[in-house]
């Protein structure tokens, strides 16, 4: 079991490594200008090439890594708490108020996540704070409505009936049967939502709409590369790429191993995808 | 008659966060239109032009009013009224959107057969790591890497647009080529996911007691999968199509982008980075009915291929 | 004359973790045109697996050994095309729980006329006709019209004829039958019967039926093998044998099931060993009682009873006298002084909502009455949609309702914490009455915990103490729900019951879920515990004998209206 465990965060350990510890490894600076290497295709002095202005591809590949994930992981936990904290609700109240959080939440499922990014992304002013906000406050409707779902089916289980019957209030319930049920779901979907985020900010900056330089993340990186495309300059386009995809993977697989360990509880299928993909039809 | 009502319900909130949206910048949506650098005077002008000095709860109300009779305002950057501007940019992202869904649907159904079959052995894990492979890649990487093999350096294939400008009347033919690019990539974004959802159905029918029944009945294994399997594994992967209508959306906007493939998603982009708010929130308000009649038409062809599902309350 | 099937020395062996596992061995039986053979057994002894065996429906990876004669046929040395073939149209499977067994999505007339374009080569619309014509023989009203239909159309009964005009869509000569009515009424069980009884007699069909339940296998088939853990220990003339059975494990089936007026059911200890742990001896011998040396040491072979003809048993030490009035007399019935009144309900009535936001409502429940005394055992018996599932939910006031229930004398809508804790519903899926992440012990000591006894290790005796009442270890303290059995979890569930030290307990079919021999062991159990805690007990079930061990009185319920309360008769 410990094996998998290990295999299954392994590229989420060793996407954080590269990001925390690479300026150790790799020490040029990324903001260095060298004129006269521009474009240079990789080399031993320059493992993954210079970008237009001579910079050192690798330098930046890995401050555009702490860049995302200083968005990202703050985005993340916002996310994380806005979904639990709403779908806890939402499973709990009774009556006409569970209906309006559910139309709520309906409405807000109705929207493609990046056009909410990007309307917000047009209205806001861009830094740090507010794109991971943006992120953190766009990302959860996915995650209410699972919690949501499964605090109601649990509540209606037999067990519940049964603790219900010798006594337990409201209180009880949440603390002793309900979050403890839903633990392991809510770990899997922290997994899933690291990911979305890594892919939203990816596409904010993508699209030029994420935090604006001298800060580069991935997804900039991609798109500054893009306008190089003819001069074949691919060492610019793939290696941020991949590690966009990378970290996806990473997310995903760390979500899948949370899944498929421990205990024979929770026949729930979840698989690989994200949270907003795997938004599935309430009740 | 209920799930009409809260549709309705689903459909007021929308159209109030959309408001919400366009008005929970500090200083309003003029800030939005005309940027950081404004001076007092000509915010003030601004507000008074576009009715925004008036409390929110009757701007607000004068939104709706002007909602209900289809008038959605008017675009900053484009000065036509944004019904005519989405009218004009919609039509195409359908199509596309079509092209790309039915690819995938196509794709996904082939892939799920095998991945379903041999959900254990070697050729299902084969595919269950293809398909995270492909999950893992975001649509706009998709994209680009399309654009860059087949339009950069192969150069067989339109990578810009949706019709070569230098021909005075681009052929359907030219259309065509132009629609590969985007759609594939749109194709190679869904298929993973529906061929997820499909190859799990497919397997779990397999293992239902009704497949045995065939078996027992000398049904061979074609038949089985085809007449039996299939029919009952589609349904979740159609529900899910429907579903994931706004996901769709979401990469639709980066291929179009990627593509100056001129749609919607693209029209988004645009108004985007222009601060176009009230295109902004027309295409807003737009995808979410589309989102609800998606989830309609999902249930639906549900109740037709399902007929245990029924919608009489 | 020829046999339609013979099985010799059959053995079959299934993938489980990567290896082989023998589940079944050296099986030999045979069965003549116009016979009905049955093969009872509990779950886990090989019955299932020997009947999906012959027509090669086995899953993936099950090796079958021996050889299997279909009119002489050896159908282990067909091809995988030519098997298909012989026994899709030579062979008509009826299998359990016919919404599953049929497929949702396909008209019920196309399901049937599957096999007939496949085998017969009949055009559509003959084999259309042919499809209604079948379901019209099966006693299908208005064929033509609900050929039609989708299997969710039809009601419990209905859908099994359906399977069986499917079944015989290619005219076979050879019926396999698994389990064909559980989860039926007793007189949709009959009517199923009946309708096998006479196809079987109008097509000259060889019928195999398997089943649990012995008293309907010595009404209905001619002969009957006992299986016991993949072998079979013991097969005669059906009727015959089941009345004076020789195999030691046959006798302690038959005395384990209830029966009417049939005392308390005995008990078997112990649990049929998993196919990993099957021994080369006697398998039945660690939870024998007249077990001796020798079964412990080899396997008995079956050798011929001295009585009857072609009554077989493999056991050493058979029985010699008739298992009639061997139930365990019933001594220690609880008959207290039923004084006073603990329950009391009045003009009882359930409705449930038709769907969302409409005026119609389904009464489950209508206009009930009655009232019980401290320490009394009420049976509710009625066949399944009579309302009795209803009656215990509003009872335990679980479901909202109207009239009035006193529990002692009190409203019971005014009551609230630890008196409402005086009255304990035990459900009738015991695994999904635990929470799935909460060991035994956590379960008990949280009612223990709700009913205010704060100290932990006191909770923790005590624990182990309701878990001894009820007969269980406490090694099962600590462990989860999954991992125990469903007689296990019943108790367990029983246990944290007991725990809120209850005046009545409301079971809810108890033993529906459980194997006969652990069922009996757990009404032993439930009749046990109401004679030493004086505790009352509200017993719904559908099935009689199992409300005629527990009960006082026995009420029955049809429609949703009670229609009788009788005197339970003492045996």
């Amino acid at each position: 079991m410990l094996n998998k465990l290990a295999t299954g965060a392994a590229p989420l350990v060793l996407l954080f490594l590269f990001c925390l510890l690479g300026p150790a490894i790799w020490p040029t600076d990324p903001a260095a200008l060298n004129v006269g290497a521009p474009l240079a295709a990789p080399s031993l002095s320059y493992p993954l090439g210079t970008d237009a202005l001579g910079r050192d591809e690798l330098a930046r590949l890995i401050h555009g890594g702490r860049e995302t994930l200083s968005v990202a992981v703050p985005a993340t936990l916002l996310a994380f708490t806005l979904g639990t904290g709403y779908g806890l609700i939402a499973g709990f109240a009774s009556g006409i108020l569970a209906r309006l959080l559910m139309r709520l939440l309906d409405a807000l499922l109705a929207l493609p996540s990046l056009v909410v990014l990007l309307c917000g992304a047009a209205l806001l002013p861009l830094n740090r704070v507010t794109v991971g906000g943006l992120i953190g406050v766009t990302a959860w409707f996915a995650l209410a409505r699972v919690v949501r779902t499964e605090i109601m089916s649990l509540r209606e289980r037999d067990f519940a009936q049964a603790a219900r019957q010798l006594g337990a209030g409201p209180l009880h319930m949440a603390r002793r049967h309900l979050l403890p049920n839903i633990a392991r779901l809510l770990t899997v979907n922290a997994t899933f939502l690291l990911g979305d985020s890594v892919l939203a900010l990816s596409a904010l900056s993508f699209l030029g709409l994420g935090v604006p330089p001298p800060a580069a993340s991935w997804g900039s990186m991609l798109q500054s590369g893009i306008g190089l495309m003819d001069l074949g300059a691919w060492w610019l386009i793939l290696p941020p790429g991949f590690l966009i995809a990378g970290s996806l993977f990473a997310a995903a697989s760390a979500g899948r191993m949370f899944l498929s360990e421990a205990s024979n509880q929770q026949t729930k299928v979840f698989w690989f995808f994200s949270s907003e993909k795997n938004s599935l039809p309430s009740s | 008659m209920g799930r009409v009502a809260e549709a309705i319900a689903t459909l007021f909130f929308l159209v109030t966060l959309t408001f919400l949206l366009a008005h929970a910048v500090p200083d309003g949506p003029a800030y939005a239109i005309l940027g950081l650098k404004i001076s007092p005077e000509r915010l003030n002008a601004l507000n008074t032009q576009f009715g925004l000095d008036a409390p929110l709860w009757r701007q607000y109300a004068t939104w709706l009013w002007h909602l209900l009779h289809g008038n959605l305002g008017f675009s900053y950057l484009q000065t036509r009224p944004v019904a005519a501007v989405i009218g004009a940019y919609a039509g195409r992202t359908v199509v596309l959107y079509t092209v790309a869904t039915a690819l995938a649907a196509v794709a996904a159904i082939g892939f799920g057969w095998l991945h379903g079959v041999f959900y254990r052995s070697w050729p299902g894990r084969v595919c269950s790591g293809i398909e995270l492979f492909l999950y893992a890649m975001p649509g706009f990487f998709i994209a680009t890497v399309l654009g860059m093999v087949f339009g950069s350096w192969l150069h067989v294939l339109p990578a810009c647009g949706m019709a070569d400008l230098h021909q005075a009347a681009p052929g359907l033919a030219d259309r065509m080529a132009h629609m590969v690019l985007p759609a594939s990539s749109m194709a190679l974004f869904v298929t993973p996911w529906l061929a997820r959802i499909f190859a799990q159905g497919v397997h779990e029918e397999f293992s239902r007691d009704y497949v045995r029944t065939a078996r027992a009945r000398g049904v061979g294994f074609g038949s089985i999968l085809l007449r039996h399997v299939t029919p009952n594994a589609i349904r979740p992967m159609v529900t899910m199509l429907g579903l994931s209508l706004p996901a769709i959306f979401s990469g639709n906007v980066v291929v179009e982008s990627v593509f100056d493939y001129p749609g919607i998603g693209w029209l988004l982009w645009r108004s985007a980075v222009a601060h176009d708010y009230p295109v902004l929130v027309g295409i807003v308000l737009v995808l979410g009915v589309a989102t609800m009649l998606g989830n309609l038409a999902a249930d639906l062809v549900n109740a037709w291929l399902d007929p245990r599902v029924t919608y009489a309350e | 004359m020829g046999q339609t099937l013979t099985l010799s020395n059959v053995g079959v062996a299934l993938q489980r973790g990567g290896r082989q596992v023998p589940v079944v061995e050296n099986i030999s039986l045979s069965l003549a045109a116009g016979e009905t053979l049955a093969i009872v057994g509990e779950s886990g002894s090989g019955k299932t697996t020997t009947a999906l065996a012959i027509p090669g429906l086995l899953p993936e990876g099950a090796t079958v050994s021996g050889q299997i004669l279909l009119q002489g046929q050896d159908l282990r040395r067909l091809a995988q095309r030519a098997l298909r073939k012989l026994c899709g149209a030579r062979i008509g499977m009826v299998f359990q729980d016919p919404l599953a067994a049929l497929n949702p999505t396909m008209r019920v007339g196309a399901q049937i006329t599957e096999a007939i374009r496949l085998h017969l080569g009949l055009s559509r619309r003959a084999a259309w006709a042919r499809a209604v014509e079948l379901l019209n023989e099966v006693g299908i009203e208005g064929a033509a019209a609900r050929a039609a239909d989708y299997p969710h159309m039809f009601s419990g009964g209905m859908r099994q004829r359906v399977m069986i005009a499917a079944a015989l869509a290619c005219d076979p000569i050879l019926l396999i039958a698994d389990e064909p009515t559980s989860g039926l009424d007793a007189d949709l069980k009959e009517q199923i019967f009946t309708l096998l009884a006479r196809l079987r007699a109008d097509r000259r069909l060889a019928v195999l039926l398997i089943s649990h339940d012995m008293s309907l296998v010595a009404r209905h088939a001619d002969r009957a093998s006992v299986f016991y853990a993949g072998r079979c220990v013991e097969t005669g003339p059906a009727a015959s044998m089941l009345r004076s059975p020789r195999h030691r494990y046959t006798c302690a089936l038959l005395r384990a099931a209830p029966r009417l007026g049939g005392g308390v059911p005995a008990a078997i200890r112990g649990a049929m060993p998993e196919p990993e742990a099957f021994a080369a001896s006697c398998r039945f011998a660690p939870r024998c009682d007249h077990a001796q040396a020798e079964c412990v040491a080899t396997a008995p072979a079956l050798t011929a009873a001295p009585d009857d003809e072609g009554h077989i048993a493999a056991c050493f030490y058979p029985a010699t006298t008739p298992v009639a009035g061997m139930h365990v007399p019933s001594a220690a019935a609880p008959s207290p002084a039923l004084s006073g009144e603990s329950l009391r309900v009045e003009g009882l009535t359930v409705r449930y909502r038709r769907g969302y936001r409409s005026g119609t409502a389904r009464v489950a429940v209508q206009d009930v009455s009655f009232q019980m005394a401290p320490g009394e055992c009420l049976g509710v018996v009625g066949a399944s949609g009579s309302g009795k599932t209803s009656l215990a939910h509003a009872i335990v006031h679980m479901v909202p309702y109207e009239g009035r229930v006193l529990f002692r004398g009190e409203p019971l809508s005014t009551l609230r914490g630890a008196a409402l804790r005086r009255m304990q519903l035990v459900f009738q899926n015991p695994a999904a009455s635990l929470d799935p992440i909460q060991t035994a012990g956590a379960a008990i000591e949280e009612a223990l915990e709700l009913g205010g006894l704060r100290d932990r290790r006191q909770r923790r005796a005590r624990a182990t103490a309701l878990l001894e009442q009820v007969g269980l270890a406490n090694s099962l303290l600590d462990r989860l729900p999954g991992t125990l059995s469903g007689g296990q979890a019943q108790r367990v569930a029983i246990a944290r019951a007991l725990a809120a030290e209850p005046a009545l307990l409301v079971l809810d079919e108890p033993t529906a879920s459980l194997d006969v021999s652990t069922a009996a062991g757990l009404l032993t159990l439930l009749r046990d515990l109401a004679v030493r805690l004086g505790v009352g007990y509200i017993v719904i079930t559908h099935d009689v004998a199992v409300a005629s061990v527990l009960a006082h009185r026995v009420a029955v319920m049809q429609n949703g209206r009670l229609v009788e309360i009788r005197n339970n008769v003492p045996s």
